[in-house]
């Protein structure tokens, strides 16, 4: 064997135990899901006649209502986010807006631990008389979402030649105008994984929700944290809910993971 | 229908100025070229015209109108860029009637007169693909296209063929040339190519670090250049530059060789002569070294070495016999054909 063949080989299982240290808790949790009690004190059985009656109660419970607040959510913030995070991400990519400390400076929110920014969210949405609804939640997610959006969308606009906004002005048409029929599209896959990155980020965001919709809005991952309940952890239940906030997930990453890596990588459109 | 002024057009970085109180007129219909090397302000002249570069100080004019504070859009040009900047996301015929949105034009006659100038550039089976689809010269006439389907005023390009390879070029350049004619369009042209510069225009405008070295026709900026910087600028190979005295019927350089020259001027000097106009002949007690022979088809560029002084010198491959790398040669002037330039200003000195 040469060298090549056995680096070859180290690769792929490398690859193959990367790959079920990954798929085993999903494929546990799967399984679990369709477990009775009796039988989810038996890690290690495979085969066996699957049980809906979790997922029944998981929809009895409302997991639905729960995804659905969360769906909202992400849908608002990343819409708001799209919108912001484009313009900035031009201003900032094509005419240096801010400095340079702004490309990276942008991310600086990230430092912070929620726990920080979390207080004065909810003393806010107290004072406004709006907590336990969806709207503090909104902006708390905005807080890292839009920085990490235009921060994803700079590398996209890095990769537009400027001379095309300006041969749209000499052409005749506003900046704005320029901006929205010329450079924008050359960004629309950029923008398209953004979109669905910004929104995983927040479906998945359970410290927010936790504290500012504990209850009556509670959105999904907090609807799932109240599987743990004083009797002990509802195992079986819990793992359908998972699987509900996580199939959605899978299927947006399978959809963006090439973007995904453009983006986090700096960007590089062909022409 | 066009004309473009320029009133004092200064454009300063904080001390740094780039273009210096800037006065032209380009008249309309005429084909003017901006040439000059890197640096030298012709490109954000075009820019300050253009409308994409503000103009610190000065103004310019567009048909008499004052639209220095006008947008791009506002200005009645169209561009050209060295990049050619076509719409990745829209097909030929979208490109070139693209200008046509920003007027309101109904989209089924911005449809039909796009289609007539891609016919009338030959890109008529091409209407439908994207500008990646195309070769280099393709993208270069949906350029062109777009810049002509608004009827400008006046037309700007900014280096248009530098990204196209020679044998294009030269190509592209005719066509660009009876385009121009035939719509009669005030053009002005930006590039650092001074072969360019001498072929495509009516009147050539030579820059040199933010001011005008010289306006004139191609013939007469080459024929007689105001100074050594347009002589050895323009040409190619470039101008040979000697420095030393003339006593009226003689020149002499200082390492004590001579040449008749009959000049009225007396004195210290610097003579230019185009490689054409230095005259070779084999001699092996000759002052010249010949350092390189560089054969182009029918003639052939000689480097020699006079002294401490290099020469270029033009002959045609006919006469090449007895010259050879390492040989020794004397020189001649070609009769009447001696620049003469002020030693200190560098400029240029009658007879």
């Amino acid at each position: 064997m040469t060298n090549a063949r056995i680096l070859g080989s180290l690769r792929n299982a490398f690859l193959f135990f990367a790959l079920i240290t990954v798929l085993f808790p999903i494929v546990w949790v799967a399984l679990a899901s369709f477990k009775t009690a009796p039988q989810l004190n038996d890690p290690s059985l495979l085969f066996f006649e699957p049980s809906l009656l979790n997922w029944r109660f998981v929809f009895e419970a409302g997991i639905l209502e729960a995804a659905g607040r969360s769906a909202l959510v992400a849908g608002i913030t990343v819409t708001i986010s799209a919108i912001a995070g484009s313009g900035a991400a031009y201003v900032i990519s094509q005419y240096k807006a801010g400095g340079a400390a702004t490309r990276f400076g942008i991310l600086a929110a990230q430092v912070l631990p929620p726990a920080v920014l979390v207080f004065p969210f909810l003393t806010l949405a107290y004072v406004l008389r709006v907590n336990d609804t969806l709207l503090p939640l909104i902006f708390a997610h905005l807080s890292f979402v839009l920085p990490v959006v235009t921060w994803f969308l700079i590398g996209f606009f890095d990769s537009v030649p400027k001379s095309l906004e300006e041969q749209a002005r000499v052409d005749g048409f506003t900046r704005f105008k320029a901006f929205l029929l010329v450079v924008l599209p050359q960004v629309y896959p950029g923008l398209g994984a953004a979109i669905i990155f910004g929104f995983t980020l927040s479906w998945n965001d359970m410290f927010y929700g936790l504290i500012l919709t504990p209850s009556r809005s509670a959105i999904l991952p907090v609807a799932i944290a109240g599987f743990n309940t004083f009797r002990g952890v509802e195992l079986g239940s819990m793992s359908a809910a998972i699987l509900v906030a996580v199939i959605p997930v899978v299927i947006a990453s399978f959809f963006i993971q090439k973007r995904l890596v453009q983006g986090i990588s700096g960007g590089a459109v062909k022409y | 229908m066009g004309t473009v002024t320029l009133e004092g057009v200064h454009k300063a970085y904080g001390n740094t100025t780039i273009v210096e109180r800037l006065d032209l007129d380009f008249p309309d219909g005429s084909f003017t070229v901006l040439v000059g090397p890197s640096g030298c302000g012709k490109s954000t002249t075009l820019r300050m015209v253009a409308g994409l570069e503000t103009v610190t100080s000065g103004s310019v004019k567009i048909n008499d109108r004052d639209v220095t504070a006008l947008e791009p859009k506002d200005r009645n040009i169209a561009m050209v860029f060295q990049n050619y900047a076509l719409y990745p996301h829209l097909t030929v015929l979208e490109n070139i009637a693209f200008p046509l949105r920003a007027t309101k034009t109904p989209r089924r006659e911005a449809r039909v007169r796009a289609q007539e100038i891609a016919d009338s550039l030959g890109l008529g089976k091409l209407t439908g693909r994207k500008p990646k689809e195309l070769s280099g010269g393709q993208q270069q006439r949906v350029a062109i296209g777009r810049a002509i389907i608004r009827e400008p005023a006046v037309f700007l390009f900014d280096e248009p063929l530098s990204n196209l390879d020679a044998k294009l070029r030269v190509e592209t350049r005719s066509e660009l040339l009876a385009i121009q004619k035939r719509l009669g369009i005030t053009s002005i042209y930006v590039t650092h190519d001074q072969e360019e510069a001498m072929t495509l225009s009516d009147r050539m405008v030579v820059m040199r670090e933010g001011k005008i070295a010289q306006v004139g026709s191609p013939a007469e900026v080459y024929g007689s250049p105001n100074s050594v910087f347009v002589a050895t600028f323009v040409g190619s190979p470039k101008m040979n530059i000697l420095r030393g005295t003339l006593d009226g019927t003689t020149f002499q350089t200082p390492e004590g060789h001579s040449w008749p020259l009959v000049s009225q001027h007396r004195g210290d000097v610097l003579v230019g002569l185009r490689p054409e106009d230095l005259l070779l002949t084999a001699d092996p007690a000759g002052p010249a070294t010949i350092t390189q022979i560089e054969l182009l088809g029918p003639r052939a560029v000689v480097s020699l070495q006079l002294e401490g002084t290099k020469l270029t010198s033009v002959v045609e491959a006919g006469a090449l016999q007895g010259l050879s790398r390492g040989g020794t040669v004397s020189l001649d002037f070609r009769l009447g054909s001696a620049h003469l330039f002020d030693p200190m200003e560098e400029t240029r000195l009658p007879g």
